[in-house]
């Protein structure tokens, strides 16, 4: 029931061991894992579903754990309960968790290589001047100081200015802060998610569409709404989108 | 008969230039004053000049025009339906307003093209002012009735367009929106909107007449020669078109509108045709007080303007219903 296990397990385990995936996952998994979900029945969390289902093991988030805790007795199965991960550290707990309960701690250890594998090589490929981002896209719910953007925006190699200028993890400010910290460049989620690229389809304030008009970045909101391996991917990819950007400072 | 107090429409408009200058002083960005005009004379564009002229001169602009046509709304309607809890949003219109705004944001209308929210919350508060009209014409109950039944359509069409919201983003954008604010619109939305409120602020300023004959009842109102269905159809259109227009740009703000009169009354007394112009500048006075203390206020997240509008409101009215107790026997 938490989208984010889905996708995770959908890379872990072949299609016919599933039961049933979250409803919600479709988008994340068009995003990650293109394809990867055909066939797979889908639940929307309700008890008749799972009873239905009678799956083994149900991986629960920790808002939809105690339900799944109460359901889970009906039918007989195991829960694990799965924390969203919000740092690669997080990210390597869970992957390691999640494969301990589905048998395969073996499948886990190659995707963490994986993902370390590309957490190196940016890490040594760090760029002359770090670029000053932030994720903005309106002014609510920017994310700052342990948030999962934050993270993949740090191993791309850029500086996070919303780090700097909130307390909490997640905060808002307006236009104005974001003319006074003049970012490098604005990171823009998508919804509706169709490859990386410099976007300038979303309307949005003229200013914006005045002063960063090539300078802003969409990604899929669904990739970075869940720590998985391929967040190290996202990172990578934004690294390669920066060398897109126009050269220099960006001015007046 | 007692003579009310003089009319202390100079000082509000005092103070209303001070709040206005103080709106572009103050921001979540502090600019000392002198870097400010230093911004202004320097070549432009700069920080300075940007932050001033992009941003909060127009949110100055939109708050002023939003609590004025709040206020003013607020004033005959109370004087037309005779009922001191009348407020803009009874006949509809702000929620039909703010169901055609959040339609542009669930289809993601609104991501594409900047104008597409203004107008269809303008399409929608002329919808709903129609359907009001449409079925409570005939007297000031069946208007109120009527209005109530729009309210209550517009509000099912929210929960629908929340239920059906394509994404948990599209959900999070819709109930901030309705939050209310008047920060970050751009001239463009500004300049779409302010005819439609201009062209509803005359149609109100044709009704003071009509609503000063009304407090002696219909009946003898209309023996003194006032059109009733004339009367309600200018305020109607009135309302919708102002209000309208300004829960299109705005979002739902509560309270300004209802409070206004009657913080007004006491000092220009109970004839409503006094009330309009007072209550208006109020409404905008107080509004934007209400915008430049979100600024002032240090909150993690952004206070919403409608937010606190409601907080503010909320004591206001409970003391007017004490002195309300207080003054009847």
């Amino acid at each position: 029931m938490m989208l984010c296990n889905d996708v995770l397990l959908l890379m872990m385990v072949p299609k016919d061991r599933i039961a049933s995936i979250t409803y919600l996952a479709h988008d994340a998994v068009e995003a990650l894992l293109p394809g990867a979900d055909t066939g797979v029945a889908v639940n929307h969390g309700t008890a008749e579903e799972i009873l239905l289902q009678k799956p083994d093991l149900i991986l629960a988030g920790t808002d939809s754990a105690p339900m799944a805790r109460k359901l889970a007795k009906a039918v007989g199965a195991r829960v694990v309960e799965v924390e969203a991960a919000h740092s690669f550290a997080d990210i390597r707990r869970i992957v390691r968790q999640v494969g301990e309960a589905v048998g395969e701690p073996g499948r886990a250890h190659v995707l963490l290589a994986e993902m370390d594998g590309n957490l190196a090589w940016l890490a040594s490929h760090q760029p002359a001047r770090p670029l000053r981002v932030v994720a903005w896209s309106g002014s609510q719910a920017v994310p700052g100081r342990g948030t999962l953007t934050n993270e993949i925006i740090a191993a791309s190699g850029a500086d996070n200015i919303a780090a700097r200028l909130l307390d909490n993890r997640y905060g808002s400010f307006g236009l104005e802060a974001l003319l006074a910290a003049w970012p490098d460049a604005i990171l823009q989620g998508e919804t509706r998610w169709s490859g990386p690229s410099l976007q300038d389809a979303q309307s949005m304030h003229p200013l914006i569409e005045r002063y960063w008009h090539g300078r802003r970045i969409a990604y899929p909101d669904a990739a970075y709404a869940c720590g998985l391996p391929q967040s190290a991917d996202a990172a990578i990819a934004l690294r390669n989108l920066y060398r897109e950007l126009p050269a220099g400072r960006l001015r007046w | 008969m007692v003579r009310p107090p003089q009319a202390p429409l100079p000082l509000m408009l005092a103070l209303l230039l001070a709040a206005a200058g103080a709106s572009l002083v103050i921001g979540k960005v502090w600019l000392p004053p002198v870097v400010l005009f230093d911004g202004l004379a320097a070549p432009k564009p700069n920080l300075a000049w940007l932050i001033v002229t992009e941003l909060r001169i127009p949110r100055t602009v939109l708050a002023l025009m939003v609590g004025a046509t709040l206020g003013l709304g607020g004033a005959v309607l109370q004087g037309l339906l005779r009922n001191p809890l009348a407020e803009p949003g009874l006949l509809g219109v702000s929620g039909g307003a703010a169901l055609g705004a959040v339609i542009a944001i669930y289809f993601g209308l609104a991501a594409r093209f900047a104008l597409v929210t203004p107008l269809l919350g303008i399409a929608g508060a002329l919808a709903a002012g129609a359907l009001t009209f449409l079925f409570g014409r005939s007297g000031t109950l069946t208007l109120i009735l009527a209005g109530s039944a729009v309210s209550g359509l517009a509000a099912a069409g929210l929960a629908l367009a929340l239920n059906f919201a394509p994404s948990p983003y599209a959900a999070y954008e819709i109930t901030t929106w309705l939050l209310g604010s008047v920060a970050e619109r751009e001239w463009s939305q500004i300049v779409l909107c302010t005819p439609f409120i201009l062209a509803g602020w005359l149609c109100l300023a044709a009704t003071p007449r009509g609503l000063d004959a009304l407090t002696l009842g219909e009946a003898q109102a209309e023996s003194l020669g006032v059109n009733l269905n004339m009367l309600r159809a200018l305020a109607l259109a009135g309302v919708a078109l102002s209000v309208g227009a300004a829960t299109a740009m705005a979002g739902a703000i509560g309270f300004v509108g209802l409070v206004a009169p009657h913080l007004v009354r006491p000092f220009v007394g109970y004839r409503p045709s006094r009330i309009l112009l007072p209550s208006a500048v109020f409404g905008a006075l107080l509004l934007l007080v209400t915008d430049i203390a979100i600024r002032v206020i240090p909150t993690s997240a952004e206070l919403k303007l409608g937010v606190l509008t409601s907080l503010i409101g909320t004591p206001f009215f409970f003391w007017l219903v004490l002195r309300l107790r207080r003054l009847s026997p």
